[in-house]
């Protein structure tokens, strides 16, 4: 098994992703969003070193890599360079009041180690924690999504969703092929490029970017 | 050459032909001969792969590649061979026929794209009786469905066209649907979608899923076919589309679907339960019955037309019916002659229907209306049409010696035979189709009666029909092949009955061959039940005619011919002193009041005294049953339905990524 050094290090990381999971809840400006996902991101491209050290992959190398250039350094960029153009800097009004999505956020992260309990009883995943922790990142991306207004904050949420599938991956299966690897990391950049330039699209449309006002778009 | 390469050459044919007058659009006429020349020559190709199957055995041809459903072929036996055949003989005389009627289409509406998808709609319907798995069918179903819809709309420009279109593609589409739920089901049993792993599948089957399946073949196919309360597709679609297509669709496209319950029925569940065959008995006595009364007092020919199919459809499936019964009481014999009966109706229905359907093309070409209240006097003018549209309305209305009346004298000979049944109340049920039957019949004469004479007879009711001419030469070859046809099917059947037989004995498990057929006779059961001969019918009443003519000649004396006017009692005669169409229908449509719910309105103002009108108007309106009591509640519900549901579309996206996350927590609370 791994030496317990790895092991120390990669549940702290695991821990770093889980609390930025919940900063990003937490924190209402734009920039420190941004911040928080670069500051994620990282942590993930460190933790998919650790492993590519521990099992002796050289691929998981250049995953990590790409990793930390493509979501901790690009991707915030091009984030922060659109909420400069679009002028946004308040993540006003969340659907639900911080505080209450934190309690949500809490309970959330509690129902990911709840469902992956009986998982754990194989034991292919490199600890306990890691499986539970990428659950709970994917879910509370999936939250943020849910209970954001801007544009560009969905766009944030789908990123930690994308984050936590790529934990889950490099935890129990020890990543997936490298050109599975390329493709996601692809999808992402375009994804992201795209849904920022919907961001603008729909700024320069509706002189906001607060996609609540698309319902006027239903039949 | 075998069959297999001649399959080739047919599907190469069609594909070729499709896309090449498409691409020809902008010049109509080479266009139009290049889609119909590829789907004529097709069509033969079509009906050598038909006979050399008959004689020679069944015939596969593989794909050289797999699905995840199992792998893909055609697989022609004697049943699909059979309705090969008959597509590609109708086919055949309405690709000449189209050379000629598509004329009045040129420069109006795009003629390469008709002929594209005409070659497209020929091909699918051949693959859909030559397919030999489930979800390759289904994908054949669908093309002809869709190829067919496109067809419908081709006069989108027309008022009505495109609404009759959307209701047919809803309809069929509500039909598939309950063909591919019946499709599943016996996937879950068969574990293959391969029709050859449906056979015996149903055995394993509980009574109750057996039975479902039975019923959803029976609405799904009967959409399709027209039965009723599935049948107000036929008579919004058919006058909506081009008369060619009409005749394609309804004489051969609506068969598509008795094919495949003969298939189903027969083939794959394995008729065991008399009240299936009851079911469908019942079904068809009111498509017939109704079928042709709507029909008796339809004034637009070929809205006429079309409920005159839903009463033929009625006709098939009685025979069907019947032989579901006999089958599933192991009168095997008796089912397989209640079978052919069917079958031969198919045969004699696609002929005289096509004939009809073209016939009342040509009238439409050549005077511009369906509303027979408009027309009259064709026969002066359009002696050929009219005399094979004559010939058309002997065979429908069962005239001897023609084809119409072989098949129907068969399926009455069949229902005669219920008193072998053993189960009292079936015996008793049967003859009371049997009147149905009967009177089917009588009111189809009245209905073509009215339909011919009104048309062709007396003086012309409008300009439109004043100024007609002879339509041009492919159209009327186009109908004379259908009506030597009508005529030879009848005459000749005691040749094809027999191989009728064929294609039923793998199906029924017993040939009758031996004694169906004794010389020119056929003889329905053995022993002294009855015989009849066409063939003999047919040279009697010929001898007759031509002894009488003889003999008048001989001792008739010398004839003189005067010409004078009618005694008009002063009053000139015109057309609007001729016994109209309504007038023609009214008192069965006050016999049948009671069906039909007429609403007969009459409105007269006078000026100067009670005694003198100025103005008079009659308005005779019948309620649309089926689209006041089933449709309309149905639409409203279905409305309904939609407007609740619709609450959960709120347009905001938050929302819909809720759904998403709660179902997602939610499975994974659950599925743990």
């Amino acid at each position: 098994m791994l030496n317990s050094l790895s092991l120390d290090a990669i549940n702290t990381l695991a821990a770093i992703i889980l609390l930025t999971d919940f900063m990003l809840v937490a924190s209402s400006r734009m920039r420190s969003l941004t911040r928080i996902f670069a500051i994620q991101s990282l942590a993930l491209g460190a933790l998919a070193a650790v492993v590519a050290f521990e099992t002796g992959a050289e691929h998981i190398y250049i995953v990590a890599v790409l990793s930390i250039v493509l979501k901790a350094v690009i991707i915030p960029r091009f984030i922060d360079y659109a909420t400069t153009k679009i002028q946004v800097k308040r993540e006003v009004e969340p659907l639900v009041k911080i505080p209450g999505s934190l309690l949500i956020c809490a309970a959330i992260t509690l129902l990911a180690y709840f469902v992956t309990e009986p998982l754990m009883q194989q034991g292919t995943a490199i600890t306990s924690n890691c499986l539970a922790i990428s659950f709970a990142s994917v879910l509370i991306g999936m939250f943020l999504m849910v209970s954001r207004r801007k544009a560009i904050t969905e766009i944030i949420g789908l990123l930690v969703v994308e984050n936590g599938v790529f934990f889950a991956a490099i935890s129990t299966t020890y990543s997936m092929p490298m050109i599975v690897e390329l493709g996601v990391f692809f999808d992402v950049l375009v994804g992201v490029i795209i849904m920022g330039l919907f961001a603008f699209r729909i700024n320069r449309t509706f002189d906001s970017i607060d996609t609540s006002i698309l319902r006027g778009l239903k039949d | 050459m075998d069959s297999n390469n001649l399959f080739y050459i047919l599907l190469a044919l069609a594909f070729f032909g499709a896309p090449l007058a498409a691409m020809l659009n902008n010049k109509p006429k080479i266009s139009a001969a290049v889609a119909f020349g590829a789907s004529a020559m097709a069509s033969l190709v079509g009906l050598i792969i038909g006979a050399d199957v008959l004689l020679n055995g069944p015939m596969r041809l593989d794909f050289p590649f797999s699905s995840p459903f199992g792998t893909f072929a055609f697989a022609v036996d004697g049943l699909s061979a059979l309705f090969i055949i008959i597509i590609s003989l109708v086919t055949f005389a309405v690709s000449i026929y189209s050379l000629g009627y598509v004329r009045h289409y040129y420069g109006k509406y795009p003629v390469g794209l008709m002929g594209s998808l005409f070659n497209i709609f020929y091909v699918s319907m051949i693959m859909v009786v030559s397919s030999s798995n489930a979800i390759m069918f289904l994908i054949m179903w669908e093309t002809m469905s869709l190829s067919s819809y496109f067809l419908v709309i081709f006069e989108s420009r027309e008022k009505g066209t495109v609404g009759s279109g959307l209701f047919y593609l809803i309809m069929t589409h509500i039909g598939t649907a309950a063909i591919t739920i019946g499709f599943i089901l016996m996937y879950s049993e068969s574990g293959s979608f391969e029709f050859s792993s449906f056979h015996g599948a149903a055995l394993g089957m509980s009574d109750l899923l057996r039975s479902s399946v039975f019923a959803l073949w029976l609405v799904g196919f009967g959409t399709k076919a027209g039965i009723i309360p599935f049948h107000t597709w036929l008579p919004m679609a058919h006058p909506a589309a081009p008369s060619n297509i009409s005749s394609l669709m309804s004489a051969v496209m609506v068969k598509m679907a008795i094919y495949m319950l003969i298939r189903c029925y027969f083939g794959f569940l394995g008729v065991q339960d008399a009240w299936w065959g009851v079911v469908v008995l019942a079904v068809a006595c009111i498509s017939a019955l109704l079928g042709v009364m709507y029909a008796l007092i339809e004034s637009d020919i070929k809205r006429m037309l079309a409920f005159s199919t839903v009463e033929n459809i009625g006709i098939i499936l009685m025979a069907l019916g019947v032989a579901m019964i006999f089958q599933s009481y192991g009168l095997k014999e008796l089912a397989a002659l209640a079978l052919i009966a069917a079958l031969m109706h198919v045969l004699s229905h696609a002929l005289f229907k096509s004939l009809l359907f073209m016939g009342a093309g040509s009238v439409l070409y050549a005077a511009h209306t369906r509303n027979m209240e408009k027309l009259g006097g064709l026969a002066k003018r359009m002696p050929y049409t009219s005399l094979m549209f004559f010939i058309g309305v002997l065979s429908i209305a069962a005239i001897p010696p023609l084809t119409g009346f072989v098949s129907e004298w068969l399926i009455f000979q069949s229902m005669l035979q219920s008193f072998n049944i053993p189960d009292a109340i079936v015996k008793i049920l049967i003859p009371v189709a049997l009147g149905t039957l009967a009177i089917t019949g009588a009111l189809a004469a009245a209905a073509f009666l009215k339909a011919y004479g009104i048309t062709f007879l007396a003086r012309p009711r409008s300009e439109g029909a004043e100024r007609a001419e002879e339509v041009p030469g492919t159209m009327l070859v186009g109908m004379g092949i259908l009506s030597a046809l009508c005529i030879l099917a009848g005459v000749l059947s005691f040749m094809i009955l027999p191989v009728m037989d064929e294609v039923t004995s793998p199906l029924i498990g017993v040939s009758i061959g031996e004694h169906l057929i004794s010389g020119f006779l056929i003889v329905p059961t053995v022993g002294e039940f009855s015989q009849m001969s066409p063939l003999l019918i047919g040279v009697l009443l010929a001898s007759v005619f031509v002894g009488v003519l003889a003999l008048t000649h001989l001792y008739g004396g010398r004839r003189k011919v005067v010409r004078a006017g009618t005694w008009d009692c002063g009053t000139p005669l015109t057309s609007r002193t001729e016994y109209s169409g309504r007038g023609f229908s009214n008192p069965i449509n006050r016999m049948f009041s009671w069906v039909y719910h007429p609403l007969r309105v009459f409105r007269s103002t006078s000026h100067i005294s009670p005694y003198v009108k100025s103005d008079m108007r009659y308005t005779s309106t019948i309620e649309p049953v089926f689209e006041r009591y089933f449709y309309e509640p149905t639409e409203a519900g279905v409305r309904w339905l939609a407007r609740k549901v619709s609450v959960i579309q709120t347009g905001s996206i938050q929302t819909y990524l809720g759904y998403i996350f709660v179902v997602l927590i939610l499975l994974l609370i659950v599925l743990r």
